[in-house]
């Protein structure tokens, strides 16, 4: 498959994009993370599936998720992780302050426009 | 781990890349494109893995190393003032540590016991010392030691040499080395039939002696020693960390079991020190000899029905009395510590007010409170422990000055840094960080991201500077309670060297000359030998005076005893309590006391002269007349009564610092074979002392001549404790005014530079530079006087700890304090005067300008 060229996606981008599929999708492991995202984004943020595992690590680290050994859909071994409470609300922290960062650039744009 | 996981990841790609109609080869190609090299996600997850915890402290060790680079002024006067503070503190613990907590060196230390008698019907201390006859009953009869034994020592000559040599002896009982629990390096202990008597004589030499002496040579056992007329075979050699605890000992010598002189009773020998068995207690122990001993009163009425047992830890009759300074010492380290803590933390609060420009921006970047506050407190814990590093290296040099300073002090040798004393050190850092750092990193870190950002100087300033200048005047207040204390020891001092002793303690030589008590069998002979070797002695060009005294005057001697008077007393019912000394009949003429009444006291072949002091005579005789009466010492069964020719003037025989108490003078001229002999010198003393010492090889060439030193160095080494304290106090307290002068001048700058604009303003509107500068320099002055009213009522109270201490100055000495208070005002006028002279200085117009 030949695909456009996309956007790099900033780290920290990928956390809220982590934090987010947890929270809408439930327990996941990282094949299912990435696969959300690339089809939420309509493939428009490149993903080298890669970056994702040493976000995961970060994370789990800072404590918003935790990860429990299951059983994947294939009979395999894999890792599941899930949002912590912490987690919860460092999810809604982020959301909140992208929602006010794009209220801002939007005004400053319709501003310039009408100037 | 993570394999599996990628494992799993890349089968479910294949597996998706297959469902959209891929070939099985070309779909795991994609999805290993998708996925990335493993061995590169492998890679960046380790970076990521590994123990944050361990990662996030070499980060602010290494930022922490950075920052303080930056500032090397500040790090500099922090990490020498810690090292300072924590190496006294070091050095203090680790004596306390080896003189008061350890225990005594020997295997199991804690068991042994020191074990005295003394005469229940007496008021007063009586005779320690226990029959050698008694000894082996207690050792007998006893179930809650393992063992008794007992020591006394004497000096002799060794004359197997060209010269006779003094050395120290030890006469010991059976079961020494079994109670010490010490086995000789060298050869053996004594045998049964060596401790008893009838049986061959044999000898211990001390490890010191054997390398003196013999050079350290093997062939030393069986090697003889001459002492008296015997001709005593070494049998061992002790090892050399036997410290003897009363003194440096050369030889031991048993004392023969059921020898005729060992049998009396009323003899008090020795010094009895016995091992506990293992579990039992003092408590047990105490009862058991208290019963043992009531058993021997049936037995024996006279004299043990009177005498009662007493069992004290060997250890603290050992320490004694020091135990107080040393604590005294330590509260006064810990406060200059507490004052080097104030210090840093008011320069810590300054300096994060410089920073905080930096902190809020790394908040913006979104670090956490936590990670900030941890690296505040890493940045204090490297200065805390680079400080404690120093001290220790200040510790050691000040512990090797204080073992040579305070050498007499028992236990010193065995003061040194283990690691014990290495973690006192680095608990004491660690209690430094919180002190020091905690405030100002909470203080620092509490700003969230829009807090800081947008402000400019101003009010927020003002809570923090109110905090500092609590702690420069919590550092006034401190300095000026060591001050005080300081001054009131100094004070002290001068009064005791201005106090009149009573007597001439210059020109005065003393010397003792070898001899054993086994010449105290005829009094006779050995009264003749010492009056012939004083009149000699006089007969020399240098000497004017000649006279023996069995205890030093000004030299603490004991214990007072009671007396009766024959024919009664002014006051019946007041027991006579007075000293007791023994001396030659010229001893008064030697050390220059006055004779007031009645007539010089002579020696005596059948009753006894004495004399009695001023106080005496005024306290227990009143209007009586004294010449004539008869005293009878009580529980001295040896004295007769003796007869008062004359009264003497008061002379401070108990200690200059003590005052002059009633006084009984015996005119004995051997109150033992080796008294105190003293000289009173045309000269120097000490230039008499070769003649001195050729004389008596004239005369007695089997003796020799020791402890030669003139009565003026006795008298400053009783006081080298004392004085000891004193300088170290001195020390202290000079270092905290510095310390405090320090902090004020630091503060007091950070104001002045805070407070720039302020001067700017008030300049423009017509304020003069005076008036700028007096400004400042009130403000410093009015933190200073906070300060001394704190450290005033504090030293009120504390001051009293001294009291014990202290001789012709009361705690709250007024001229003392004043003085105190105005050395501490001159010091903070002389740190405030600088940032004042500064901010007289400001240019209006710059300082304006900047916003």
């Amino acid at each position: 498959m030949i695909t456009a060229p996309k956007a790099e996606v900033l780290q920290g981008t990928l956390d809220l994009l982590v934090l987010k599929t947890l929270q809408t999708l439930g327990p996941l492991h990282g094949f299912g993370i990435a696969r959300r995202i690339q089809r939420v984004s309509r493939d428009a943020l490149l993903l080298n599936q890669g970056t994702l595992y040493p976000a995961l690590v970060r994370l789990e680290q800072r404590g918003w998720i935790r990860s429990k050994w299951g059983v994947s859909e294939n009979n395999r071994r894999a890792r599941f992780y899930s949002l912590t409470k912490a987690g919860k609300r460092q999810l809604a922290l982020e959301t909140q302050s992208w929602e006010r960062m794009a209220t801002i650039i939007t005004r400053l744009l319709a501003g310039a426009e009408k100037a | 781990m993570l394999d599996e996981e990628l494992q799993t990841h890349l089968a479910l790609l294949i597996e998706q890349n297959v469902a959209r109609g891929m070939a099985p080869e070309a779909a795991r190609r994609a999805a290993q494109i998708s996925l990335g090299g493993s061995d590169q996600i492998k890679e960046s997850v380790r970076d990521y893995r590994g123990f944050p915890f361990l990662d996030s402290l070499a980060q602010d060790l290494r930022f922490a190393f950075r920052m303080l680079r930056k500032s090397p002024g500040f790090t500099a006067v922090a990490v020498l003032t810690l090292a300072l503070g924590i190496g006294a503190n070091t050095a203090v613990f680790s004596a306390i540590d080896a003189i008061l907590l350890r225990p005594l060196p020997f295997p199991d230390g804690n068991q042994l016991m020191r074990i005295s008698q003394y005469n229940a019907k007496i008021r007063g201390a009586s005779n320690p010392f226990v029959a050698p006859v008694r000894l082996e009953e207690w050792n007998r009869m006893n179930s809650t030691f393992q063992a008794l034994t007992g020591y006394y020592t004497e000096d002799d000559s060794e004359t197997s040499g060209a010269i006779p040599e003094k050395i120290t002896i030890a006469f010991v009982a059976p079961r020494f080395l079994q109670v010490w629990g010490v086995a000789p390096a060298l050869g053996r202990d004594f045998s049964p039939a060596e401790e008893h008597f009838g049986g061959p004589p044999a000898a211990l030499i001390s490890s010191r002696y054997w390398r003196e002496r013999f050079g350290g040579r093997p062939d030393v056992l069986n090697k003889k020693l001459r002492i008296g007329r015997a001709a005593v075979p070494i049998v061992g050699v002790m090892p050399a960390s036997f410290p003897f605890p009363v003194s440096d000992v050369d030889v031991w010598l048993p004392v023969p079991v059921g020898a005729p002189y060992t049998l009396s009773r009323t003899d008090t020998w020795y010094t009895v020190v016995g091992r506990l068995k293992k579990g039992v207690t003092l408590a047990q122990a105490r009862a058991n000899l208290a019963t043992v001993q009531a058993q021997l009163g049936k037995q024996y009425p006279k004299p043990d029905a009177d005498i009662a047992v007493k069992i004290q830890p060997l250890k603290d009759t050992i320490v004694g009395s020091i135990g107080r300074s040393f604590w005294m010492l330590f509260g006064a380290v810990s406060l200059l510590l507490l004052i080097a803590c104030t210090n840093i933390a008011a320069l810590l609060l300054a300096r994060s007010s410089h920073r905080r420009h930096e902190i809020s921006i790394r908040f913006a970047l979104g670090a956490s409170r936590a990670a900030i506050l941890r690296q505040l407190l890493t940045e204090t814990f490297v200065l805390s422990l680079a400080g404690a590093a120093l001290g220790l290296v200040i510790a050691g040099a000040a512990s090797k000055i204080f073992q040579t300073f305070a050498a007499n002090l028992p236990r010193v040798g065995e003061i040194h840094l283990d690691s014990a004393i290495l973690l006192y050190a680095l608990i004491c850092s660690m209690i430094v960080t919180l002190l020091c750092g905690l405030f100002p990193a909470l203080t620092a870190a509490r700003q969230g991201i829009s807090g800081s950002l947008a402000q400019t100087s101003g009010a927020q300033v003002s809570t923090r500077n109110r905090l500092q200048w609590l702690l420069v005047a919590v550092q006034v207040a401190l300095a000026v309670t060591l001050l005080a204390g300081a001054g009131l020891l100094v004070r002290s001092f001068e009064e005791i060297a201005r106090v009149s002793p009573g007597f001439e303690p210059a020109h005065v030589l003393t010397f003792h000359v070898s001899a054993s008590y086994a010449e105290t069998t005829n009094y006779k002979a050995l009264t003749q030998r010492i009056d012939r070797i004083l009149n000699s002695l006089r007969s020399l060009p240098g000497v004017s005076e000649a006279a023996t005294s069995g205890t030093l005057p000004g030299i603490p001697s004991g214990p007072e005893t009671e007396f009766k008077l024959v024919g009664g007393s002014a006051h019946p019912t007041r027991k006579i309590i007075a000293d007791s000394l023994a001396v030659s009949p010229d001893y008064f003429a030697t050390m220059q006391i006055p004779l007031l009444q009645g007539q010089a006291c002579r020696e005596r072949t059948s009753g006894m002269d004495v004399m009695v002091n001023r106080s005496f005579a005024n306290t227990y005789l009143g209007q009586l007349p004294a010449i004539g009466r008869h005293v009878i010492e009580i529980g001295q069964h040896l004295l007769p009564p003796g007869e008062i020719r004359g009264i003497v003037g008061d002379a401070r025989e108990e200690g200059l610092n003590h005052a002059p108490q009633p006084t009984v003078y015996w005119c004995i001229t051997a109150s033992g074979p080796d008294p105190y002999y003293l000289l009173r010198t045309r000269n120097a003393p000490m230039t008499m002392a070769q003649t001195v010492r050729k004389r008596l090889a004239q005369l007695e060439p089997g003796r020799s001549v020791f402890g030669i030193s003139p009565l003026t160095a006795h008298l400053s080494e009783s006081f080298s404790e004392n004085h000891l304290r004193m300088i170290l106090l001195a020390f202290f307290a000079l270092t905290a005014i510095a310390l405090a002068g320090i902090g004020l001048y630091g503060t007091l700058s950070y104001w002045v530079a805070v407070r720039t604009r302020e001067i700017g303003l008030r300049m423009a509107v017509g304020a003069t530079r005076a008036q700028i500068a007096a400004l400042f320099l009130s403000k410093g002055l009015s933190i200073c006087a906070l300060g001394c009213i704190a450290g005033l009522g504090f030293a009120a109270v504390s001051t009293r700890v001294l009291a014990g201490m202290l001789y012709g100055v009361s705690p709250v000495d007024f001229p003392t304090l004043f003085a105190v208070v105005v050395i501490v005002f001159a010091v903070a006028t002389i740190a405030s005067l600088l940032p004042a002279v500064r901010a007289a200085r400001v240019d209006p117009m710059v300082a304006l300008r900047h916003e």
